[in-house]
């Protein structure tokens, strides 16, 4: 009975805590992409970099002797402008067009690419490796934890709240939500649907930055992290369906827990294939995924 | 009855410079390669033959990606999973089994059979959107696989690879000689592009273009569209695994680069400038890009970033690309010329 | 199954989420004749079509077509039994040529190798698809794009497209949606005249179409069945009549 405590314990504990810190990271993220798909109907195949510029912003403002704390403010009202900007100058250009879903995959694809080449460019090849900004571990139920991801997991899970009030609980919100329900209704109901789209995108890739730098402690900043991470936010906005915030929450907390205890029986290399095949899975089987669209819940 | 003879003659009429425009294209193509191959062999090249050529083996991938996109309305985000399948395949192929051109090429057409068919089974359950991840993911796990597969090389890939004479029963080509080598290239390419314009203008392709414009009716039409699109999936698969099978040759290695999303992306923006739907815009596209590539890659290292740039030009601007644009006006002249004869 | 019965839908029901869109539905439809189906909005009649059009897979009961029991058979497989359906909303390849649109649907005539080779050897297909631009009248316009034809022109090839293949049993859904009265009155005729090599399933709101036309008439109120017989008595029906608030329009 006891080895089984201690391998709760020591094995278990403190894999389960490293994948629910991940996973609130990457619940962000995918927040991100599942409301911009949920109302724009776009597929932001950017999303990835936007999370790799909230990383690399984060430390150009640390080296420039800005606090961790004073990032973790800052970034995403950045990344919002960015956001912002990106939507209006150039996916409502294609926005009306009939081949909407595919011009606006390759834009953002295109950007992506960009993207990538320009971290490369500005910041070289290397990876960056931030301190800790909570350094340091404490103890809960005889389990050694480290303190960036406790921290991780509560601030993550108030993040995640606050955006679920937002949506849901706001009237900001509301004209979102009803602009993704029927736009030209909305729209004659006072709505002012573009900026409700530039604004939601805006918000999205806000995240995603914010992710970026709340992980970047975990994971190094290096160009190619965006692509590394977009397998996993898609697989988890698929899995817990496009559009929808809780869907994306369970999807998101199952998905990291997978990755993490699978890591104990099989090789990192095998996690990533693990997660694409449940997410496979799911658009063979129930491609609506666990929940509905932004819209409906 | 008089006025049906009028109906089909006009009817026909159109399909023949729709038909001759694409020829056109086609043939402008193979005469400009010639004109380079001329030019380049007059002058002792061995560079800018290497690099023709694998922007021809590239034209393939991109030829797959156009035949899904363009035809049926799939976007693939990860054809490069083929065209490395197909590499790799070659590859052992040449260097454990024989090594022989006909040998690596009919091996790489049966395994790519087998395996294009089970991920087509896969993909092509999705739609849209969700196809393009599928796609994409399939591609990002393969190559992770391959990368951290020892049996294979992992991240060095293969390398050693012999070169090859190409025998043609009465002649061979050593893969050595870059002009040779060059033309074989050129005639494989051809025929994989021959072929899949002819099946576009069977009533097998029209149903794939009816896919593309109105999934939903296509069944009652009395065909299934799921049966139609995995025949689809596992030819364009077949043609990017074909092209991929040659690269081992022209580089005597193969490496898991091939199956990177980068590979795949690059397709697509070869497809994409050059025209989406037009089959030769893949042709040309890739040696637009290749072209590119070489000439801002001899400025700075980052060329990624104004190549993006282009593409996205392209896409907001030029939706139709090269051919797409140069096609109607050409259809144009065609129509009036037979008019005046 | 009685020898002039084309199709017997026994039982039918389907449901989404607590919606009950078709429940118990049983009648049938007599080989050469003209049934149709009436109901106010909502009734359940497309529902209807889609379930015995292979669109949509029912949770109970059974449909029969030509002796055999078709139950869940895909669309395709429908059709090429002799079963084929025009839409409501018209639902043409719009941007293909009038006589492209036309060729495709009759493709399934030409035998399967056909496929493969080019196109201007089905020959086939390509007669049908004169023979019925002659029949519609869309002879003048058939290279133009189907998107590009007047909303008419574009209820008349849905028609001739449903036709294409030959059917033994013709589902047509609302065939004169939105026609002026001219229009209504041809395809009407239209319809009557082939009725006996084809046996039709008719779904209208115009009364006097129905009255006109049909042999016999199954009205659906709320996914039921309320009542069937032929159109005189449907017409007389007091059930009927309330389900209408007030009967024809």
């Amino acid at each position: 009975m006891s080895e089984v405590i201690e391998t709760l314990q020591f094995v278990y504990a403190p894999q389960v805590v490293n994948g629910l810190a991940i996973g609130v990271a990457v619940i962000l993220m995918a927040l991100g992409l599942t409301i911009i798909f949920g109302l724009l109907d776009v597929i932001n195949m950017a999303h990835g970099e936007f999370y790799a510029l909230g990383a690399y912003l984060g430390i150009t403002l640390v080296a420039k002797g800005a606090s961790f704390w004073l990032c973790l403010a800052l970034v995403p009202v950045v990344m919002a402008a960015i956001g912002y900007l990106g939507e209006r100058s150039l996916i409502q250009r294609v926005f009306h067009s009939k081949d909407r879903h595919i011009l606006t995959l390759l834009l953002t694809f295109g950007l992506a690419i960009i993207a990538e080449d320009a971290f490369k460019l500005v910041y070289g090849p290397n990876p960056y490796k931030p301190e800790s900004p909570i350094p340091g571990a404490s103890e809960l139920l005889g389990i050694t934890l480290p303190n960036y991801r406790l921290f991780l997991i509560v601030a993550g899970a108030a993040i995640i709240v606050a955006v679920w009030l937002a949506v849901y609980r706001t009237s900001l919100g509301a004209m979102v939500r009803a602009a993704a329900f029927d736009s030209q209704m909305a729209s004659s109901l006072g709505v002012p649907v573009e900026k409700v789209y530039a604004g939601t995108f805006a918000f999205g890739v806000a995240l995603a930055g914010l992710s970026g730098v709340l992980l970047a402690p975990i994971y190094s900043v290096f160009p190619t992290m965006g692509k590394d991470f977009i397998l996993l936010a898609f697989s988890v906005v698929i899995v817990g369906g496009m559009g929808s915030i809780k869907g994306a929450v369970i999807a998101g907390l199952v998905l990291t827990q997978v990755q993490s205890i699978s890591s104990l029986y099989i090789s990192p290399v095998w996690s990533d294939p693990l997660v694409f095949g449940i997410m496979v899975l799911f658009l063979m089987v129930r491609p609506q995924g666990l929940a509905g669209r932004l819209g409906h819940g | 009855m008089a006025e049906l003879a009028v109906l089909r003659t006009a009817v026909e009429a159109g399909e023949r410079t729709v038909i001759g425009g694409q020829h056109l294209l086609a043939g402008s193509f193979v005469a400009l390669a010639l004109v380079f191959a001329a030019i380049a062999g007059a002058t002792g090249d061995t560079f800018f033959f290497r690099l023709a050529t694998e922007a021809l083996i590239f034209a393939g991938l991109a030829l797959s990606v156009d035949l899904l996109l363009g035809y049926t309305g799939l976007l693939s985000l990860g054809q490069a999973l083929f065209f490395g399948f197909g590499a790799y395949v070659s590859g052992l192929v040449l260097k454990h089994v024989a090594p022989s051109f006909w040998a690596a090429v009919g091996i790489t057409l049966a395994a790519t059979l087998v395996v294009g068919l089970v991920a087509g089974i896969i993909a092509i359950r999705a739609r849209g959107v969700y196809f393009a991840l599928i796609t994409f993911g399939l591609a990002q796990v393969a190559f992770k696989v391959v990368f951290n597969s020892r049996g294979i090389g992992g991240s060095d890939g293969i390398i050693g690879i012999p070169q090859i004479k190409v025998e043609f029963g009465l002649f061979a080509v050593d893969a050595q000689s870059p002009a040779g080598f060059f033309l074989v290239t050129l005639a494989f390419m051809m025929l994989l592009y021959g072929t899949c314009a002819y099946l576009m203008h069977t009533p097998f392709g029209r149903m794939l273009m009816a896919i593309r414009t109105n999934e939903s009716r296509v069944p009652f039409l009395g065909f299934s569209p799921w049966r139609a699109k995995l025949a689809a999936f596992v030819i364009a698969a077949v043609v990017a695994a074909l092209s991929g099978s040659l690269y081992p040759m022209l580089r005597g290695l193969v490496s898991p680069e091939l199956l990177a999303f980068q590979t795949s992306g690059n397709a697509v923006i070869m497809v994409v400038i050059g025209g989406v739907g037009t089959l030769v815009g893949a042709l040309y596209g890739s040696v637009v890009l290749t072209v590119l590539k070489s000439v801002i890659g001899t400025f700075t290292e980052h060329h990624l970033i104004i190549i993006g740039g282009l593409f996205m030009l392209s896409v907001i601007f030029f939706p139709k690309g090269l051919a797409g644009y140069a096609r109607p006006r050409l259809e144009r002249w065609l129509a009036r010329r037979t008019e005046r004869a | 199954m009685s020898e002039a019965e084309l199709l017997r839908v026994d039982h039918l029901a389907i449901s989404f989420g607590a919606l009950q869109a078709v429940s118990d539905l049983s009648f049938s439809a007599r080989q050469g004749h003209i049934t149709s189906v009436i109901g106010p909005n909502g009734a359940g009649k497309s529902t209807l079509f889609n379930l015995v059009s292979g669109a949509l897979k029912p949770q109970r009961g059974r449909v029969s077509f030509a002796g055999a029991d078709v139950t869940g058979w895909p669309t395709h497989r429908l059709l090429e039994a002799g079963l084929s359906r025009s839409f409501q909303i018209t639902n043409l390849f719009f941007e293909l040529s009038v006589f492209e649109n036309l060729r495709l649907a009759a493709q399934v005539l030409e035998p399967a190798g056909r496929a493969l080779l080019p196109a201007a050897r089905s020959t086939v297909a390509r007669d049908r698809a004169e023979e019925l631009l002659e029949d519609f009248g869309l002879s003048a316009k058939a290279t133009g794009l189907a998107g590009h034809r007047s909303h008419g022109e574009q209820r008349r090839l849905e028609i001739a497209m449903a036709l294409a293949c030959r059917p033994k049993l013709l589902l047509l859904d609302e065939p004169t949606q939105g026609m002026s009265h001219g229009d209504t009155q041809d395809t009407a005729l239209m319809i009557k005249g082939l009725a006996g090599a084809l046996t039709i399933l008719l779904i209208e709101h115009d009364i006097g179409v129905v009255m006109n036309l049909s042999d016999h008439v199954v009205v659906m109120h709320q996914g039921a069945k309320l009542a069937e017989g032929a159109p005189k008595d449907v017409r007389d029906n007091a059930a009927v009549q309330k389900a209408y608030l007030g009967g024809v329009h």
